[in-house]
């Protein structure tokens, strides 16, 4: 064989084709390269939106020229025809359905006032209207600070990136009522630029942390629970974390169970109120939905909230997730049955006989706790001692607590239904246990009978019976909607207009 | 052997041009892999599958499905009786996806050929092979040898696990991992750095 060199001399041709061949081969790479690289990049591109907006835009309207379909979904949530056996998305006064909340929350707010939640499309217009927000006549007026608008709206993420998380908690719900205007929306839980799903309440992020945990390492199935999970959440207003502020924080340094929360409060002697019949040092669990889901066997199996909640939906050939976040009952295909193949009916059976099977045993323990606070303010009435009463108030302290957890996770009962068992439970134990020292003090004060249950057969009654004003509240909520709201709304409206969408 | 070996070597003069060359080839080669993340096609990650943006219908439904929790695509979408057919079947349908998808022949809505199909049957068969030995389901179902032998299984069962249409445009919003920029974090950095300079 000659080498190569010679060859070509010889034959300049071959030479050229060497040559040739070469360059065909680099080009052709080159191509395949560019091409990969463009079609990577399309679908970088695939989305291309018709208004563009900043990272807090706080309208959901808005966002929703871009996503249409989930917008339209999502303004479904406005609709309350649906009732399920216990819940559904209709406002029911649940203080007319069971008066006996009336008695275990006398001295707070919920006694006044306190209903079956609508869609997130009323987050505003219902905590406007509650009687529990008062009626204040300015900005430094009524009952409720600041804080209590955290969960409601896109608004909040907007604020706190303009003014900081503390100062945004600080002072009265009045305070922030001109700022906070759209409904809970596409802002909380998406991310402007990549839609991809985000965190942006700090009080979620910060427990996650004091756990050691770091919530940016959470997976996108992660993500479509604990987009939720920043208000589905039992939570607490802490008031030495910055001075005087109430801070919103989760109770979950000890663990996120209904004894480790119940630990954490008592350790740092919180409470909620001071019962206005028992004196008791009260703690109210608001909505441990998420805790009360990572017990259950959906989440064991690596269920979002988003699975059943939101699911797949399909229109004209186009799928997307179903923004209507509503009850799985009222949409059984698209949710139970894309795992479950048992009939319509079944399913739903199936969830209220939980449900019936929980509520039996949660309306007993109710009867108690009612008897127990009735009880305790019979033995302060005859005169007993504060020693003698401290350990019966600490387990209705502990009794209502775990009542609460059980009755305000809401869906608990089908969520995790061994656990709200077992928390109702415990609960009756407690309570039972506080009724018999306080047969015992009662005796000791020289009343050995029964204590008469109070008649609180309606709402009426039992505001009534706990001494609340509410045509008072009634009044000061009419003159609130009529002075200080139009205010409000006109603020907003002038501050939406200076934003560089116009709608 | 040595004589080819012999006959590939360069001579002396032509060695540092012949180096070059390689060296570019290889690169470029490099360059290649780099940009079509070749080596998670090794993997069984199903986010190699939307590597290639067109598959997003695909994988969301999927991500949508009870499939979701105990199947990967490749558990379906590829032959489990032996390693060396799993590779190969991969690396051949592999291959075709990546010749249409370079040359920019997909279909609209793309459907599953003669091969994948066989694939995914005896995939069904390997994990719910109970529900077609079950005698207590032979003896009170009617026809059950007939109906569940003589056809594949989604005949029926259509919904499994990516619904009924999926054609490329059928998720216009769906939150899917396709790749992101090639471009290394350091690099954007820099770039950013002396593009502010410049300013």
């Amino acid at each position: 064989m000659k080498p190569i060199q010679e060859s070509v001399r010889k034959k300049p041709l071959l030479g050229w084709m060497i040559f040739l061949a070469t360059l065909v081969v680099v080009f052709l790479l080159g191509l395949l390269a560019s091409s990969i690289m463009e079609r990577r990049a399309e679908s970088v591109f695939a989305y291309t939106p018709q208004v563009k907006y900043d990272q807090w835009e706080p309208r959901n309207e808005v966002w929703g020229q871009n996503f249409p379909r989930e917008f339209q979904s999502y303004y479904q949530t406005a609709d309350t025809t649906f009732r399920s056996k216990y819940d559904g998305n209709a406002m029911i006064d649940m203080l007319e359905v069971d008066p006996r909340l009336v008695v275990l929350w006398a001295g707070y707010g919920f006694s006044k006032d306190y209903n079956q939640g609508r869609g997130h499309y009323y987050a505003i217009e219902d905590i406007r209207n509650t009687f529990r927000t008062g009626g204040p006549k300015n900005e430094k007026d009524g009952p409720m600070p600041a804080t209590c608008w955290t969960c409601k709206s896109p608004d909040v993420p907007r604020l706190m990136n303009e003014i900081g998380v503390a100062e945004f908690y600080k002072g009265k719900w009045a305070g922030k009522g001109s700022e906070i205007v759209n409904p809970i929306g596409c802002a909380d839980c998406h991310d402007a630029k990549t839609m991809n799903l985000r965190v942006t309440r700090p009080a979620l992020i910060e427990a996650f942390e004091r756990q050691g945990k770091d919530i940016n390492k959470a997976t996108h199935q992660e993500m479509r629970s604990l987009v939720c999970a920043q208000c589905h959440v039992e939570y607490y207003f802490n008031k030495k974390r910055v001075e005087g502020v109430p801070y919103l924080t989760f109770p979950w340094d000890k663990g996120m169970t209904v004894e480790a929360a119940e630990e954490y409060y008592d350790e740092m002697d919180f409470k909620d109120w001071t019962h206005k019949l028992s004196r008791a040092p009260m703690l109210k669990a608001q909505h441990p939905g998420y805790e009360i889901y990572l017990k259950g066997i959906h989440a064991d199996r690596g269920v979002s909230c988003a699975d059943c909640h939101m699911p797949y939906k399909s229109e004209g050939g186009q799928k997307f997730t179903d923004h209507h976040i509503q009850s799985p009952l009222n949409n059984v295909a698209n949710s139970c049955q894309v795992c479950h193949r048992q009939e319509t009916d079944k399913l739903i059976k199936n969830v209220f006989t939980r449900q019936d099977q929980i509520i039996q045993n949660r309306d007993k323990l109710e009867e108690l706790l009612v008897r127990a606070h009735v009880e305790s303010k019979k033995a302060w009435d005859l005169g007993a001692s504060e020693t003698e009463m401290k350990p019966v108030l600490q387990l209705i302290r502990h009794a209502q607590w775990r009542w609460d957890y059980a009755a305000a996770s809401h869906g608990g009962s089908f969520h995790a239904p061994t656990e709200i068992g077992r928390i109702v439970a415990t609960g009756i134990v407690r309570a039972q246990d506080a009724r018999i020292d306080l047969a015992r003090i009662l005796a000791n004060h020289g009343y050995n009978k029964e204590v008469a249950y109070p008649d609180i057969a309606t709402k009426a009654k039992a505001q009534k019976y706990i001494g609340l004003d509410i045509e008072k509240l009634k009044k000061e909520k009419e003159e609130f909607k009529k002075n200080l709201l139009p205010e409000w709304q006109e603020k907003a409206k002038k501050r939406e207009s200076t934003y560089q969408v116009k709608l | 052997m040595r004589k080819l070996f012999k006959f590939l070597t360069p001579p002396p003069e032509w060695k540092l041009p012949v180096f070059i060359i390689l060296g570019i080839f290889v690169g470029l080669g490099c360059y290649v892999l780099y940009l079509s993340k070749a080596a998670s096609y090794l993997s069984d990650d199903p986010k190699t599958c939307v590597n290639c943006h067109i598959m997003a219908p695909q994988y969301a439904t999927w991500n949508h499905s009870s499939h979701r929790e105990v199947a990967t695509c490749n558990d379906c979408h590829v032959p489990h009786n032996n390693v060396f057919n799993k590779y190969f079947f991969k690396a051949k349908d592999g291959l075709r996806h990546a010749s249409i998808f370079a040359m920019r022949k997909e279909p609209e809505v793309i459907f599953i050929l003669e091969a994948g199909k066989k694939v995914v049957h005896n995939n069904c068969i390997r994990c719910h092979s109970q529900t077609l030995t079950d005698p207590k389901l032979a003896a009170k179902v009617p026809n059950q040898a007939h109906n569940t032998q003589d056809r594949v299984c989604w005949e029926c069962h259509r919904e499994v696990p990516h619904g009924r249409v999926n054609s490329i445009s059928s998720v216009p919003n769906a939150r899917v991992p396709v790749p992101e920029s090639p471009v290394p974090d350091w690099l954007n950095e820099y770039m950013k750095e002396t593009k502010l300079e410049n300013e």
